[in-house]
């Protein structure tokens, strides 16, 4: 399956991007996706626990499951305000 | 509850947003805050700030919020502008309005809209420095 990813932030300049796709196996968890992305994008490597995951416009945990063309969004700490 | 939210690069016209406040009798507190850009982010002078949203999702995440806030306060009005783009040193980033029958309830309610915002809405900040072209 594929989903679309797109980055905000500095991950924008870590990755060279701010949109992808990725191809995963169906099933893929969030934390999955991430583990693909950090081999593309050695960049975005080490900064894993405090990055985070949206699918559309909610939150996903780490162990949520991904489906054919979700929306999803990886970015730091957010620092609105 | 009424919830006004403006998420826009226009710059904030406090005066004009006081003038459009509307209270019923029983409120008793109007409580508003404004976020204001710093010139010294640790050691680096900034001109300014250049604020970057996800906006589809930091609208519905502020949205949650207002709900959560609805749920523990008796809030009858909840008013938040907050400025994406460039916005200089000295300028406000943000502006928060809580209108509830009581202070403690809009101060606490006002403070909660605040840091629930800085942990869950998607805006991201970087600081713009003085030397910057």
């Amino acid at each position: 399956m594929n989903v679309n990813v797109q980055f905000f932030s500095y991950f924008k300049q870590l990755t060279g991007t701010s949109a992808t796709s990725e191809a995963l196996p169906e099933g893929a968890t969030v934390a999955e996706l991430l583990t693909a992305l950090a081999a593309r994008f050695p960049k975005l490597r080490g900064g894993e626990k405090s990055t985070l995951v949206a699918v559309g416009v909610e939150y996903a945990a780490k162990d949520q499951v991904l489906r054919e063309g979700d929306e999803v969004s990886v970015f730091p700490p957010v620092q609105g305000g | 509850m009424i919830r006004t939210l403006t998420i826009s690069p226009d710059p904030i016209d406090e005066a004009a947003l006081v003038a459009k406040r509307r209270m019923s009798q029983g409120m008793g507190a109007a409580v508003y805050f404004a976020g204001v850009v710093r010139e010294m982010e640790g050691e680096r002078a900034l001109k300014g700030i250049d604020y970057e949203a996800f906006r589809a999702m930091a609208e519905h995440q502020f949205h949650l919020i207002f709900a959560a806030m609805k749920q523990r306060w008796p809030v009858e009005s909840v008013r938040v502008v907050h400025r994406i783009g460039f916005v200089q040193v000295n300028e406000a980033s943000l502006w928060v309005e809580v209108i509830a029958p009581h202070r403690g309830e809009a101060f606490a309610a006002c403070q909660f809209l605040i840091e629930e915002m800085k942990a869950k809405v998607t805006i991201w900040k970087r600081g713009i420095e003085e030397t910057a072209a």
